[in-house]
């Protein structure tokens, strides 16, 4: 998906956002994510590509790339030493699988 | 009346700190000379304020609500933010801001018809942090006015628009800054990348390539024609239009001869590196 074709309205953004701004939210998410879903307006098959770490189908609904990226490390790990590889990797097989 | 004293452009990739020691030999020369490089002229160059426009990457606010330019007013500016600590791998830093000149840089862009918008309490990812550590800038005690950009958020600020912000920054140092104050600006971004994107691990040499060139010959008018947004998503989506913040400094700075210190295409790095210093007497020398 090229940037420009982002969708401003998907909530997917807004958790991105606060789990990267709330350690505590961060947490949670690791620990019961569900729950975590649960505060966001999520369409179904949002939802449901979250669930399903379904990156294509995100950027097919308008997931902005960049902020996919940080999803991406926010599930499979941040750490610098290891260039966040694990996250790097799952992401580009998950979009290149479509 | 403000006078700049230095200008430079340098990618800030994370990697260029956590993965630095294990890069081959070759690569590691080229980012250490680089950054050597710019510590030194910007410690040469006495500045009084450090102005860097940097891409904001959607770090500060929502999509759904997001600025063009982010002005940091803070008298103090602290990094990273804790989420990208580890993600970066670098120390903390913690640099003195400059609130006169960040006020007088909000209301000039103001004036001049160029909205921006001012907070004391910025988040820094490697967009400054990487720029700060790798120079040591923060124990240079050198105040920093921090310019978060969006580079990254259609619809954005294009090339000949970030321009015509450089050339508001010059008539604002020139004109609305303290008498004798000294002035050095850094464009933090680039070169070709793709984060997030599909291509991943696309670096385009060629492209980086052209880009200094064009740098280093002060080539403004095929800057302005070329380097398009289409252009530069070609190659690195959502990446390689930070070179944006380095047009900001190329617009402030009139066109100047530039040096560069090498390239870099290491994959690991999953982003091109190279950097230019401007020569600002070249300028003086075409007026």
């Amino acid at each position: 998906m090229r940037i420009k074709d982002y969708d401003p309205t998907l909530a997917s953004h807004d958790l991105i956002q606060d789990l990267k701004w709330d350690k505590s939210l961060r947490q949670r998410f690791q620990q019961h994510e569900a729950s975590v879903l649960d505060l966001y307006r999520l369409r179904p098959e949002e939802r449901r590509a979250i669930e399903a770490r379904d990156f294509g189908a995100l950027y097919d609904m308008g997931l902005h790339p960049y902020l996919g990226g940080q999803l991406s490390r926010l599930i499979y790990g941040n750490d610098a030493g290891k260039g966040a590889i694990l996250a790097v990797n799952k992401l580009v097989e998950s979009l290149k699988g479509r | 009346m403000g006078e700049i004293v230095f200008a430079a452009g340098v990618p800030h990739a994370p990697s260029l700190v956590g993965l630095f020691e294990r890069a081959p030999a070759g690569v590691q020369e080229v980012v250490r000379a680089s950054y050597d490089a710019l510590a030194a002229g910007l410690r040469a160059a006495r500045p009084d304020v450090i102005i860097i426009f940097a891409n904001d990457h959607i770090t500060n606010n929502r999509i759904s609500a997001y600025p063009d330019f982010l002005i940091g007013t803070g008298d103090t500016h602290r990094g990273p933010f804790e989420w990208f600590k580890e993600w970066i791998g670098c120390r903390d830093w913690q640099a003195r801001g400059d609130r006169k000149v960040a006020d007088a840089l909000f209301r000039g862009m103001t004036r001049r018809g160029i909205r921006m918008f001012a907070a004391d309490d910025l988040k820094f990812d490697d967009n400054i942090s990487v720029p700060v550590v790798m120079t040591d800038l923060d124990a240079s005690g050198i105040p920093i006015v921090p310019v978060m950009q969006n580079c990254t958020v259609p619809p954005l600020p294009e090339q000949e628009r970030c321009y015509e912000v450089g050339r508001a920054l010059r008539d604002i140092i020139e004109r609305e800054m303290p008498a004798g104050l000294r002035v050095a600006l850094i464009g933090s971004g680039g070169l070709s990348h793709e984060p997030g994107g599909s291509r991943y691990y696309l670096i385009d040499e060629k492209f980086d390539r052209w880009f200094l060139d064009l740098c280093c010959a002060g080539d403004h008018e095929r800057v302005l024609k070329e380097l398009t947004f289409d252009r530069m998503e070609a190659s690195g989506s959502g990446g390689t239009c930070e070179l944006l913040a380095w047009v900001v400094i190329m617009g402030a700075i009139g066109k100047c001869r530039g040096k560069s210190f090498g390239y870099a295409g290491h994959v690991d790095f999953r982003c091109g590196f190279g950097a230019v210093i401007w020569d600002l007497a070249s300028a003086k020398l075409a007026a």
